[in-house]
């Protein structure tokens, strides 16, 4: 082999080829990730719909860049009260997937359940007047739609009232647990 | 109209190269800049998220790529004891694959991205540079292909195998995601891209890089063969299957997960052999990174390369992962490799190129003693204010500290990333300084030479 490039080469595919058929094709064919979730299907805008056009200015406007989509069933995430634990289900019309994989600033995946319209329109556009100290940068330079759409958009990210019931009882259960 | 002179490629990807590395690293820099001042530079264009997308797109794909492609034009040949297929390809490919960088730049300020991380251009630039780098890989196979020197040495295995890797795993990260429905799916994909562009191009043209360098910076032939193999193939084996850990206790079966951590944690077989096989080349030599720069910058590399790897598989522990993920120390570590380890194993491949390339030595070697203090300096207090950072906004998180406040608290850190983002920047130029007047005076060096060659005929 230390002679024949093709060989070398050969091999090299193998190998490569073993590694996409355990990370990428085998995960095609489970459940889990791929059928959705009650607040998955929440997720499945209608083309046109204000909440699919807010979606790409978030995209546009790279809030993924600073802001995950990801929430864990760890205590980092749990103790900031992020809301109910994702699931694969619930990304599955997420195209492109908005996980993110950095938190310059808060995770976004169930947003929509901590603040109103207003607030978000005013943090948008001048976020330092919400946040006190916030880094993230005005958005003002969008257009006043753009802006009603990004909005509509960041109020749709809720799961379904049953998930956030039963979400809601586990911390009860939880907290009282440790009050014990 | 494309130039066949000797050599003039690989000089010709190092300029280009250069160029890229200093507006590459002002993107970093702006990106620091606007974590301490949000608003500044703050418009449609050159709002936080585009300006770090440009950042880890242009140091990746245009400065740290194009430097690969200038050593490998350069290491190819001269290991098959062959000339280079085709100068005149070389040449095109190198304005081509330019003029793609340029269209994804500017696609990221216009806000088109499609999010995949280290592949965020959208699917138009994709198609061109995938077929730029079909080309580069072409002219090099070709090349393999008319050589002279029967024995494949182990650098050529690693660029053999990366320019194989590299347009194949760009297709599974960049192409079947926009049309698989499945968020979760997608995010397999685009890890499977975002870890091997690191693992299977990064890191193995770096680490060919390297067993290139030493013999010849050293004069002493390389440890061990068997070992270089061992280390070659475990790569191959295990790098492929570590996507999946980015997306570690978040929303994938646990037998993804787990196909993911445990080739994470492996690779620290393959990661011993290679640097056991440097640093036993080292044997006796070590004493000359006093004065050798490049052997200077290559050790340097090979040890943010140990740390990047000790780092690497920890991380892959779902235990650590909880305290660290999503936070400053992920940012931390995500430059150790590109910048600590193999941007400085090519900083040692210009500094050993350029000048066999032109006749003549580096211009200055005070420049090169700065590039290099300025470089390790700058990395060190930018990566420790990171790792500082994450840790103590990973357990303040934890402890149920109120986001913004963690925000306020990671202000210092922030600030000194900045300085030390300043420091690696500023190194940069002294490097393109350098090289602008060694290129310039060769000229004229040989204008003269030639002058009085006429003279004295």
């Amino acid at each position: 082999m230390e002679r024949k490039p093709s060989a070398v080469l050969m091999v090299a595919l193998i190998l490569w080829m073993f590694g996409v058929a355990g990370t990428v094709i085998l995960p095609l064919f489970d459940q889990e990730i791929n059928s959705a979730t009650a607040s998955g299907e929440l997720r499945n805008y209608p083309e046109d719909s204000a909440e699919a056009k807010g979606r790409e200015i978030y995209i546009q406007n790279g809030c993924q860049t600073c802001h995950t989509q990801f929430v864990r069933a760890l205590p980092a995430d749990t103790n900031q009260n992020l809301g109910p634990v994702s699931q694969g289900g619930d990304y599955k019309y997420d195209l492109p997937h908005l996980l993110g994989s950095n938190r310059t600033g808060p995770d976004l995946m169930w947003v929509g359940l901590k603040y109103n319209e207003d607030w978000h329109r005013q943090h948008l556009i001048d976020p330092q007047s919400t946040s006190p100290g916030s880094i993230m940068p005005s958005f003002d330079y969008l257009t006043n739609k753009e802006l009603d759409d990004l909005v509509a958009y960041l109020m749709s990210l809720k799961p379904t009232e049953e998930r956030l019931a039963e979400y809601k009882k586990e911390r009860e259960e939880q907290n009282s647990m440790n009050d014990k | 109209m494309f130039t066949d002179e000797k050599w003039s490629s690989s000089k010709n990807w190092f300029i280009a190269a250069v160029i890229w590395i200093i507006i590459g690293m002002s993107m970093g820099l702006l990106t620091a800049a606007k974590q301490i001042w949000p608003d500044l530079l703050n418009n449609r264009w050159t709002t936080y998220g585009h300006i770090r997308s440009a950042h880890v797109m242009l140091v990746i794909y245009a400065w740290l790529s194009m430097a690969y492609v200038g050593s490998m034009f350069y290491m190819i040949p001269k290991l098959a004891k062959t000339k280079i297929y085709s100068e005149k390809l070389g040449n095109f490919s190198l304005v081509f694959y330019n003029i793609v960088i340029l269209e994804g730049f500017f696609a990221l300020l216009d806000g088109q991205t499609s999010v995949i991380e280290y592949g965020e251009f959208p699917l138009w630039v994709d198609v061109q540079l995938l077929i730029a780098i079909v080309i580069v890989a072409y002219n090099l196979f070709k090349t393999v292909g008319q050589r002279t020197e029967k024995m494949l040495y182990v650098s050529l295995w690693y660029f053999l195998g990366s320019l194989l890797w590299l347009p194949l795993t760009w297709i599974v990260g960049n192409f079947p995601a926009q049309w698989i429905p499945s968020g979760v799916q997608q995010g397999l994909m685009g890890w499977f891209l975002g870890h091997n562009a690191i693992g299977l191009w990064m890191t193995t043209v770096g680490v060919g890089q390297i067993y290139y360098l030493l013999p010849k910076l050293t004069g002493r032939p390389l440890y061990s063969h068997q070992l270089s193999m061992i280390g070659f193939w475990a790569i191959a084996t295990f790098y492929v299957w570590n996507g999946p850990h980015h997306l570690m206790n978040g929303p994938i079966p646990s037998w993804i997960s787990k196909a993911g951590v445990i080739p994470s944690i492996v690779l620290l077989i393959p990661v011993w052999a290679v640097l056991a096989n440097f640093w036993g080349t080292m044997k006796g030599s070590w004493a000359q990174t006093r004065t050798n720069v490049p052997l200077r910058f290559t050790m340097a590399g090979t040890i943010f390369y140990l740390f990047a790897c000790l780092q690497g598989p920890l991380q892959a522990l779902p235990s650590v992962s909880s305290v660290i993920k999503f936070t400053h120390w992920t940012v931390g570590h995500a430059h150790m490799g590109p910048f600590g380890a193999f941007s400085f194993t090519s900083f040692a491949a210009i500094y050993y190129i350029l000048p066999k390339i032109v006749g003549r030595e580096m211009f200055s070697k005070k420049a090169m003693e700065a590039h290099f203090w300025f470089s390790t300096v700058g990395f060190l207090v930018f990566a420790f204010s990171l790792w500082i950072a994450g840790v103590v906004q990973g357990f303040a998180w934890i402890e149920g500290v109120p986001f913004l406040q963690t925000v306020l608290m990671m202000e210092p850190y922030v600030q000194g990333r900045a300085i030390g983002g300043t420091m690696m920047y500023v190194a940069q130029f002294f490097l393109a300084w350098n090289m602008y007047k060694t290129i310039k005076v060769a000229k004229q060096e040989k204008k003269q030479q030639a002058l009085h060659q006429a003279v004295t005929a």
